[in-house]
């Protein structure tokens, strides 16, 4: 994790005013930490039934700017083979930035993505560091950013871009934040997938047992209609299936559930060699 | 012990002598029931894949009534292992002569009366439903202590990631290779439930009850009714 010493109460945008301890700032100490608690509620609920990746990593493009006191801010998480892809972010000047970032193959949240290190870089830094992509951040009116990974311990899914249109530095805290708030994401987003994956494969499996059974019931039903043996059920059967590019499963569905009448079959029996 | 210290200890009870052990899901979920059987010290462990009363199917078994138990649930088409699996949750029943097995007084009185004493029946759970049971069962009544649940329960989601995840096991490339080995028993009750179907203009669910019926009036085995109806020598439309 990126260094940085402050406790959530220094935590705050250029506006901040340390030093002031009366009771408005404890107000609004209170009401930050109530964002804050909020927010990461919202980032370990990703077990609810009507889970949506997009939105979630949509509330934590918005989270993060309004926690850690940013512009803009989007999310990127690989894909199956590796690649970066773009999923949220919080304003669409945001996601063409993030466009460019991607078709230049450079930039804080690809630097982020491959070295699993927090990243940041002002106006100049990035002129040198990206190219390419430096001056589409500068016409967007960004002059800070950063980006942090979506890491679980070593597994890095992603990253999380932040920009400001200052030149004021991200402090170590409010990076410190910004990856808290992209790591208890990454592990949700994971057990989510480890649930998905998971019952994905328990339906595949539900579907072999029942296909099964229901092939034998097939065969059953063919055997008595046209007093074949099940051998010969079963050449008809999949026969039937290959010439109407069906699959087996469906097709001796249909015939046990009498969408395929016994009239059909006394007929396709007729075509066989 | 959290489970995933529970996890860890037994894995290594069930790979000690081989560290390869794991790389087979059959052979794993095998030494799995057998785990449970000797640190249990019951009579009976099985593995029950199920998608549905009319399809369940012993994948593993150890000890003497693990067959038992499993086929009488099948042959009965009631029990806690039916319950546990549309239920998600665990059905416990430490004393089969007792009010609570009169759930089902059919299996109960059957289960008695080859020498199961106690059944335990834990879901293999996968949001939002199940991909079967894990069915402990004893000679002798008495619950299980809260230790050894928690075991069972742990043993359960592993058999249940090794059958899941048999498909990335390198050498079984799907979980047909799997399934091919179970259930095989049942085939000839399928073949014959479709036979009867046609035979009373019926469903299939309705035809499986007929033969259930007739297996439990005439006190024969399924299995043999089955065969006599796919070996045309009985007929239900007479």
């Amino acid at each position: 994790m990126n260094g940085g010493s402050g406790s959530m109460s220094e935590i705050g945008g250029p506006s901040a005013r340390p030093d002031d301890s009366g009771p408005d700032r404890q107000r609004e100490d209170v009401a930050r930490d109530t964002v804050l608690a909020r927010a990461f509620v919202r980032l370990a609920d990703t077990l609810a039934s009507d889970f949506d990746v997009v939105d979630f990593l949509q509330s934590l493009s918005a989270d993060s700017v309004e926690i850690v006191g940013a512009e803009a801010a989007g999310v990127m998480l690989a894909d199956a083979r590796g690649g970066l892809r773009l999923i949220a972010s919080s304003d669409e000047r945001m996601r063409l930035l993030e466009l460019f970032e991607l078709q230049g193959a450079q930039g804080p949240c690809l630097d982020a993505f491959s070295s699993g290190q927090a990243v940041q870089a002002n106006a100049a830094d990035s002129r040198s560091r990206w190219p390419v992509f430096a001056p589409h951040a500068s016409d967007a009116g960004f002059q800070m950013m950063c980006a942090v990974p979506l890491r679980i311990r070593t597994n890095v899914i992603g990253a999380l871009n932040l920009f400001r249109g200052t030149d004021t530095p991200f402090t170590g805290a409010e990076m410190d934040l910004a990856q808290a708030m992209a790591e208890v994401a990454a592990i949700g987003l994971t057990q989510e997938r480890a649930l998905r994956e998971r019952s994905l494969l328990a339906g595949q499996l539900q579907a072999a047992l029942n296909s099964r059974v229901v092939i034998e019931q097939a065969k059953g039903m063919l055997a008595e209609y046209l007093n074949m043996t099940m051998d010969e059920a079963f050449t008809l059967l999949r026969n039937y299936a290959r010439d109407h590019n069906r699959k087996l499963s469906e097709l001796a569905g249909d015939i046990t559930c009498r969408k395929i009448s016994r009239a059909a079959l006394v007929q396709r029996r007729g075509q066989e060699p | 012990m959290d489970d995933g210290g529970r996890r860890a200890r037994i894995m290594a009870a069930v790979t000690k002598h081989d560290a390869g052990a794991g790389a087979d899901a059959g052979e794993l979920i095998q030494r799995l029931c057998w785990f449970v059987v000797n640190e249990m010290d019951l009579s009976g462990c099985a593995l029950v894949l199920m998608s549905g009363a009319d399809s369940s199917s012993m994948l593993a078994g150890a000890g003497p009534h693990a067959q038992t138990v499993t086929g009488l649930q099948m042959e009965l088409g009631e029990g806690p292992c039916l319950q546990a699996y549309n239920s998600g949750v665990p059905v416990l029943l430490p004393d089969l002569t007792a009010e609570n097995a009169n759930r089902w007084p059919t299996f109960a009185a059957a289960a008695l009366a080859v020498g199961v004493q106690a059944e335990f029946s834990l879901p293999l759970s996968v949001r939002p439903g199940g991909i079967g049971t894990l069915d402990l069962c004893r000679d002798t009544p008495g619950m299980l202590s809260g230790e050894q649940l928690a075991d069972a329960m742990v043993t359960a989601d592993i058999a249940r990631d090794a059958v899941l995840y048999q498909q990335y096991v390198p050498g079984n490339p799907d979980l047909a290779g799997l399934l091919a080995t179970v259930g095989t028993d049942r085939i000839v009750i399928h073949q014959a439930t479709g036979m009867i179907a046609a035979q009373l203009d019926e469903t299939t669910s309705n035809a499986l009850a007929r033969l259930r019926a007739a297996a439990f009036v005439s006190g024969r085995a399924m299995y043999d009714i089955a065969q006599d109806v796919v070996e045309r020598r009985v007929r239900f439309d007479e």
